[in-house]
C-alpha cells in the first residue's frame, strides 16, 4: 500500500498544499493571502513554506509590488503531483479499512 | 507509520475544507474591489443627482461607462484568481444595464426616483440569493442593500439622492470593505 507523504501530512502544510493546488498551473497566490486561508502566523507559515520548497513542492518568488515587498507561492509541477499521490494514499487507507470491514461482516 | 483510516478520513475532510475556504477567500477578495468601485462611483453620481437634477444623462452615462471601463480592469487582475471572471462581469453589468433599460421602457413614464430603485433592487435581490444559495454574507449584503435603499425611497421624501448616496452608494462600499478584511 502506498504510504501518505510525510512532507504533506503535516496539518499546516497539508493546508498549504490544498490552497494552492486550488490554483490553475502558473497561478500564484500573495503570502499574505495563503496565511489567512490557512489561518496561521507569519513564522509558522513562512517555516512550513522552506520545509515544502526544500522538498521542490512549491515556488516562492519575491518582488515588490510599487514599493512594497510582496511574496507570492505557487505549487510547482512536482508538487502537484505529491499533492495528487498524497490525496489517492488517503482514499487507500480508507478503502482498505472498507474492505476490512466488510469482510470481517461476511466472516460472521 | 502509514495513518489510520479515522486519519485519513480526516485529512481529506481538512482537504475540503481548505478547498471550501480558498474559493470563498477568492470570491470575496474578487468582489470587494468591485463593490468599493461601484459604491464610491453611485454615492458621487447621486451626490450630483441631488445637486443638478435636471442633467441626469450627462452625470451617469459619463460615470457608468468610467466604472465599467475600471471595473474590467479591475476583473482582468483578478481573472489570474478567477478564470473566466471577465467576460462573467460584463455579462451581468450587462444584464443589470438591460434591466434598467427594459424596465423604463416598460413602465415608462417613471420618476427619477423610481428609475433609481431599480439597480439597488436587482442587486440587493441577486447578492441575497447568492447568500443564501452560496455564502452567508452576501446574505446580509443583499438584505442591507434592498432594505435600506427601499427604506430611503419610502421614507427620505426630498434627502431621497443624499440618503441613497449612503445607502445605496454607501453600503456598496461598506460591504466591499467588509469582504475585502475577511
Amino acid at each position: 500500500m502506498q504510504t501518505p507523504d510525510e512532507i504533506i501530512h503535516q496539518p499546516v502544510r497539508l493546508k498549504i498544499m490544498a490552497a494552492l493546488n486550488t490554483l490553475g498551473s502558473s497561478q500564484w497566490l500573495e503570502f499574505v493571502a495563503l496565511r489567512r486561508i490557512v489561518d496561521t502566523t507569519d513564522g509558522n507559515l513562512g517555516a512550513h513554506l522552506n520545509t515544502l520548497e526544500s522538498a521542490h513542492y512549491v515556488r516562492i518568488k519575491k518582488d515588490f509590488a510599487g514599493k512594497k515587498p510582496r511574496t507570492r507561492v505557487c505549487l510547482s509541477a512536482r508538487g502537484r503531483e505529491a499533492f495528487a499521490s498524497y490525496v489517492a494514499a488517503l482514499h487507500a487507507i480508507l478503502e482498505l479499512q472498507t474492505l476490512d470491514t466488510d469482510s470481517g461482516e461476511t466472516g460472521d | 507509520m502509514s495513518p489510520s483510516a479515522e486519519e485519513a478520513a480526516q485529512a481529506l475532510r481538512e482537504i475540503d475544507a481548505i478547498k471550501e475556504r480558498a474559493a470563498g477567500f477568492q470570491d470575496y477578495q474578487a468582489e470587494s474591489a468591485q463593490l468599493i468601485l461601484w459604491g464610491a462611483a453611485n454615492s458621487i453620481g447621486l451626490v450630483a443627482t441631488a445637486l443638478f437634477e435636471q442633467h441626469l444623462l450627462l452625470i451617469w452615462v459619463p460615470l457608468v461607462l468610467l466604472c465599467l471601463v475600471a471595473g474590467a480592469l479591475l476583473a482582468r487582475r483578478t481573472n489570474a484568481l478567477l478564470p473566466g471572471i471577465g467576460w462573467r462581469y460584463l455579462l451581468i453589468l450587462g444584464a443589470i444595464l438591460f434591466l434598467i433599460v427594459a424596465l423604463h421602457a416598460v413602465f415608462w413614464p417613471l420618476s427619477p426616483e423610481q428609475g433609481a430603485m431599480i439597480a439597488p433592487l436587482f442587486v440587493g435581490v441577486l447578492y441575497f440569493l447568492r447568500g443564501v444559495l452560496l455564502r452567508p454574507r452576501y446574505l446580509v449584503i443583499g438584505g442591507a442593500l434592498a432594505g435600506l435603499s427601499l427604506l430611503s425611497f419610502l421614507f427620505a421624501g426630498p434627502w431621497f439622492w443624499w440618503a441613497m448616496a449612503m445607502t445605496w452608494g454607501g453600503t456598496l462600499m461598506l460591504s466591499g470593505v467588509w469582504l475585502g478584511r475577511r
